[in-house]
């Protein structure tokens, strides 16, 4: 069994940051090490005796409570649900407890456990669903070799979903120093970063872009450089290459369900073709004839997979891709999924919400390739006879803009 | 297209984005307007750039092997001036 997280920093130097963060504009930043994030843990166990071997939801408020949190909770909870900020729709069972306590008890003599770690995650259907995760599953591809230790990590990402997560299991593991920039304006988190000298970033293409409009980037003394979460494009890796020169940039292809699948390195977007043949470590992949990738992994898929995975063992990822001589490509995802800045968009939710809009009697949504975010939202409309099409998209903009999230708002409405 | 015509077609352009996309603009946006200060987001850029691509029917920032990315508003215009002379002459 993996030792619970708590246990795996012990050995790191105490007086080590562990944490940094900005609590305004202009302000100095919090230092945080490891001592006192252990002693905050160890506290929180404490008065958290009843909740030992109990399923705890962490609802996200603040980047030091959510960590030490996490410390606490690992190894002496069942389960851990890593709640969204804004995920109150979430079917959470009634039995869990929430992680506010006040009960003081000393507790008796506990046994680390596993923990199922829980993370919520937009499902198929566009309704958010909690996948499960062990200490050991998320921890798969840490880094904990002595140079790692020297690291700063930026963390752009939201750290209870998976990407951010992965990002702050990093850096608590190798004994590196994390740096809250995860909310915000973008020259406010490059100043933050700026000041709390971030050397190693993982963002998604379309954050890397956003940061790449500000000359502050460039200040970064970074070394090492990932992209995740979106089709990385050559013309960005050729940007990054040339600005950080010598530097370490890779892009990770990941698929949801089958975990964290690989790193590419040679500063090339897709991945070489010779993998198809030869592998790529213990992983094994093909492409069909609708170019779907599929992947086979060492491990058995979940049984909620059965119907992808075929007699061979393959798990159809339904990410489409293109093969070229030497490279194989992606192209986005075969279930017409559209992907806008890392963020993914249902056309079947933005339908049905045009379609409330009296005058439109079918509604059709798809993606249209952005070079800013990777794709954005389309919708072709058809109109009741005698509808007058200037004010209808006056009507159908103002419904959308009150019934979706921005990234879900179609760019424009053809007839 | 002159250059003061695709300046004021880009400028009409996002006007628009910006009511779509729900952000509120700075004003007045000038040459030396910082993009990421205009209070056009990420998203308003995005469909700026799309929304231009589909008027236009070229889109910089696909066409360059090294990514560019403009930091003022004048500067962003210069990236527009330049690939329409290289559509105009191609």
């Amino acid at each position: 069994m993996t030792a619970c997280l708590l246990e795996q920093i012990k050995h790191h130097p105490g007086d080590a940051p562990a944490l940094q963060y900005c609590q305004g504009a202009g302000e100095p930043l919090v230092s945080i090490s490891y001592q006192q994030l252990i002693q905050t843990a160890l506290l929180k166990r404490q008065q958290a005796s009843k909740l030992y071997q109990q399923a705890v939801t962490l609802p996200y408020q603040h980047i030091e409570d959510f960590i030490s949190s996490l410390l606490a909770y690992d190894g002496f909870c069942s389960a851990l649900y890593l709640l969204p900020a804004q995920g109150a729709d979430l079917p959470v069972d009634d039995s869990i407890e929430t992680t506010s306590t006040d009960d003081a008890t000393p507790s008796a003599a506990q046994h680390a456990l596993a923990s199922n770690w829980y993370l919520a995650t937009s499902g198929t259907t566009g309704k958010p669903k909690w996948i499960q995760h062990s200490l050991q599953k998320l921890t798969k591809t840490v880094n904990t070799k002595a140079t790692s230790r020297d690291l700063c990590w930026g963390l752009v990402y939201q750290p209870y979903r998976f990407a951010g997560l992965q990002v702050v299991l990093q850096s608590l593991l190798s004994g590196a120093c994390l740096v809250d920039v995860s909310d915000g304006e973008v020259e406010q988190r490059l100043n933050v970063m700026s000041q709390a000298k971030v050397n190693a970033l993982s963002a998604t293409p379309s954050l890397w872009r956003q940061f790449l409009f500000s000359s502050k980037l460039a200040a970064l003394p970074l070394q090492q450089l990932t992209l995740g979460g979106e089709i990385a494009d050559q013309p960005l890796l050729n940007t990054l290459q040339q600005l950080f020169p010598g530097t370490q940039l890779r892009h990770i292809y990941a698929s949801t369900e089958a975990g964290v699948a690989f790193a590419v390195t040679d500063g090339k977007a897709g991945f070489p073709r010779r993998y198809l043949e030869q592998g790529y470590y213990d992983l094994q992949l093909k492409v069909d004839q609708q170019q779907h990738l599929w992947l086979k992994g060492p491990a058995k898929y979940a049984p909620e997979l059965a119907n992808r995975v075929d007699s061979d063992g393959f798990l159809d990822t339904e990410d489409l891709v293109r093969l070229s001589a030497e490279r194989v490509l992606f192209l986005g995802r075969a279930s017409g999924v559209i992907n806008v800045g890392g963020n993914k968009v249902h056309p079947e939710q933005v339908e049905q919400v045009i379609l409330e809009v009296p005058g439109i009697v079918a509604a059709r949504v798809y993606g249209k390739h952005s070079s800013i975010l990777g794709q954005l939202v389309m919708a072709q409309i058809v109109a009741s006879p005698a509808t007058d099409e200037k004010e209808l998209v006056v009507r159908v903009t103002q419904h959308c803009q009150q019934q979706l999230q921005r990234h879900q708002l179609p760019l424009k409405f053809n007839f | 297209m002159t250059t003061s015509e695709l300046q004021q077609h880009i400028r009409n352009c996002l006007q628009q984005v910006a009511q779509i996309a729900n952000c509120q603009l700075i004003e007045p946006v000038t040459d030396d307007t910082v993009l990421l200060q205009s209070g056009l987001d990420s998203l308003g850029f995005a469909m700026l750039v799309a929304q231009l691509d589909e008027e236009l029917g070229f889109d910089p920032f696909s066409e360059m092997e090294i990514a560019i990315y403009p930091r003022t508003f004048a500067e962003f215009v210069g990236i527009y001036q330049q690939y329409q002379a290289k559509h105009a002459g191609g």
